[in-house]
């Protein structure tokens, strides 16, 4: 077996200046980044922004026109058998062998590699306990995501791609995915993982990476990239036709008012101070804000700020 | 190998759970071994039904009846009237009607006493009628040759002529070769040719629904993959052949006369070669929908102009050159030489050769230009 090259502390992948093109359309076009042991990092972007083909010349499906990825010490281009040992993918497929039973299918992934957890403790890790005997085919939804993210740890893997595994799924079933995932986070597993919904990567995503058009347009933290982008929170409350907008507009913090739908939005650097003033500015006519609260900029908002569009079109 | 074993015992657990594709690839091949048997038995001895109607109603029509009841194939039904017999016909009761002229036996009477005394006259002293139906042109043809040689025969015995010159016929195949023994390895070869070739559709499925994908992110060899699918199809070609074999050995007492070994190995050089020809069509198509097409259209005139059910003498020449290019013509022309002694299309070892380089065609082509995602 292929010695660990990954010392403590240094990335589980290091991608540098990847480029990969089909004929004109360039899918990946000179992209860095590094994702570091135990981090769960999150490719954001839309359909045909160059997600799936990074993941692919990550997991070794894919060989690259240029530039340097590697990981977990191997380099993709030389070395993907060794790669492939050690690392876990999830992929968008509704059933491998339909016709098989859960048990069945787990052992044969398990017979894929030389090194594999028992089939059983696979099977309570996720929960797949009282559909084990049945076959692929009758499992629900939820439970067939459950099972392939179950197939990407049959072989105890240190590191985990996670291919929009929630895509589909009903509110239910992705929490109890996404507490799969913070499990996999608390024994110190590193993912990479792609979605559709931030909300998702705002959950589970350490650091996330927005892609567009085969570029990296922002990378950090959730937070990070919130603030970067609005520095501004908003307040929201029911109009109260007696302030006029110029009142509120010269409340302390405020640098801008805006009206949607009967509800009065004053956009702030400072709620605090914004706050006791609108209280303030309300007493004074006699009233009081109603349906009063605080928005932060999400995700989302940071997307289409970046992109121009809507994550989900 | 351990891989192998264990994706191979998956492949098939995923074969025989899948009711469908057990009926399309052993039922299938079974209700048309027993099919074709059951016609091609039945044509072995064919009746006819032959209205009889006699309008003298003497003693000499009366041994003519007799003299026609004779012949085995013919089952006569008394008719009363031409158009009684006519209307049977027309309902589809009778296939001839054959009507004794009133005044027979005294025409025939008069004729044999003015014989012995002058010479023969030139032409008949009576005729029968016989009506029957062109539309059903063997049956009629048919029946008109049989009533033709009873009453050749029945005139010798009214003259009294000597029969000088006759015919015996024999068969000319060494062994007797039954229109069911045809079938059955022409039947072995068509689902063998099935099932290679509908192995495209479960390829390109994989390929679709990202099950390929799926398997190229573990450390499974490419080879393992398609040594796996090779084995499965390989030996659901055996059981195949089996069942098949069986039938014709148990319901129509079809031998093999040739080398059990020899058989074995068409076989598998026959699905390989059809495999073969799946994986090219995998290549090809993208779509599961566009491989289930293309593969029910490849099969018609792989089955059709390959003689495996239509014999090449009834083609004509164009379709005869389209057929000798294909694969299936020589695997069925193969399997009928060892199994049946049937005449040869080409010598054995150029049905072998012919089929090996097909399969080395095909292998070239798909290592070409088979895509896995």
């Amino acid at each position: 077996m292929a010695e660990a090259r990954v010392a403590v502390g240094e990335p589980v992948i290091s991608v540098g200046d990847l480029h990969k093109s089909y004929g004109s359309v360039k899918a990946v076009d000179g992209i860095t980044f590094e994702v570091g042991a135990g981090e769960i990092f999150g490719l954001l972007g839309p359909n045909g922004a160059g997600k799936t083909t990074t993941i692919e010349i990550l997991e070794g499906l894919r060989q690259p026109d240029s530039g340097e990825a590697r990981v977990l010490g191997f380099d993709v281009a030389h070395n993907p058998a060794a790669i492939k040992e050690r690392i876990g993918v999830q992929l968008q497929t509704t059933a491998l062998y339909p016709r098989l039973t859960v048990r069945e299918l787990i052992d044969l992934f398990r017979s894929f590699y030389r090194r594999s957890l028992p089939t059983d403790q696979i099977v309570d890790a996720l929960d797949l306990r009282e559909r084990v005997n049945a076959r692929t085919m009758e499992l629900s939804g939820g439970q067939q995501q459950r099972l392939s993210v179950a197939l990407a740890l049959v072989n105890d893997p240190e590191l985990l791609f996670l291919d929009e595994p929630t895509t589909g799924l009903d509110p239910q079933a992705r929490r109890s995915l996404w507490e799969v995932v913070g499990g996999l986070r608390r024994r110190g597993k590193s993912i990479l993982l792609t979605t559709h919904y931030m909300e998702e990567a705002e959950e589970l995503c350490d650091r996330v990476a927005i892609m567009d058009h085969g570029h990296i347009l922002e990378m950090g933290t959730v937070t990070e990239l919130v603030r970067r982008r609005f520095q501004e929170r908003t307040i929201h409350f029911d109009a109260i036709p007696a302030l006029g907008d110029g009142r509120l507009g010269s409340l302390p913090g405020v640098r801008r008012v805006a009206a949607e739908d009967g509800v009065t939005v004053l956009y702030t650097a400072d709620v605090p101070a914004s706050i006791g003033a609108l209280l303030e500015a309300a007493t004074s006519v006699g009233q009081e804000p109603r349906n009063l609260h605080i928005l932060q900029a999400s995700l989302e908002d940071v997307f289409l700020a970046l992109t121009g569009r809507a994550l989900r079109d | 190998m351990r891989t192998l074993l264990r994706l191979t015992v998956a492949n098939a657990r995923s074969f025989v759970r899948d009711r469908a594709g057990m009926f399309w690839t052993l039922l299938f091949p079974v209700v048309f071994v027993l099919l074709f048997g059951l016609i091609f038995s039945g044509a072995q001895n064919p009746r006819y039904q032959i209205g009889w109607v006699d309008l003298d109603g003497s003693a000499a029509s009366a041994g003519l009846r007799q003299a026609f009841a004779r012949v085995t194939v013919l089952d006569l039904t008394t008719e009363t009237t031409e158009a009684a017999g006519r209307d049977a016909m027309r309902s589809g009761k009778l296939s001839a009607v054959l009507v004794v002229p009133e005044g027979y036996g005294a025409a025939l009477a008069a004729a044999s006493a003015a014989a012995s005394t002058t010479a023969a006259p030139a032409g008949p002293a009576v005729s029968l009628t016989l009506y029957t139906d062109p539309s059903q042109q063997q049956t009629s043809v048919t029946i008109q040759q049989i009533i033709g040689q009873v009453v050749g025969v029945a005139n010798q015995a009214l003259t009294r002529t000597p029969t000088l010159l006759g015919v015996q016929s024999k068969p000319l195949n060494t062994e007797n070769i039954s229109s069911t023994a045809y079938i059955v390895p022409s039947i072995l070869a068509m689902a063998l040719m099935q099932l290679g070739l509908f192995g495209a559709i479960p390829l390109v499925e994989q390929r679709e629904k990202l099950i390929l994908k799926r398997l190229g992110a573990t450390p499974l060899a490419r080879w393992t993959l398609v040594g796996s699918n090779v084995l499965v199809r390989l030996v659901i070609g055996l059981v195949q052949a089996v069942v098949i074999l069986g039938i014709g050995l148990l319901l129509f007492n079809v031998q093999i006369l040739g080398s059990l070994v020899l058989m074995t190995l068409l076989v598998l050089l026959g699905a390989s070669t059809f495999i073969a020809l799946g994986y090219v069509v995998a290549s090809f198509v993208r779509t599961e929908e566009a491989a289930s097409q293309t593969t029910s259209i490849l099969q018609f005139p792989l089955m059709f102009l390959s003689g495996i059910f239509f014999p090449f003498d009834i083609m004509p020449n164009f379709m005869r050159a389209v057929g000798a290019a294909m694969p299936l013509t020589y695997l069925g022309d193969a399997m009928r030489q060892v199994m049946v002694n049937g005449s040869a299309f080409a010598p054995l070892p150029v049905d072998i050769a012919v089929l090996a380089g097909w399969l080395v065609a095909c292998l070239a082509i798909s290592a070409r230009f088979f895509r896995w995602q």
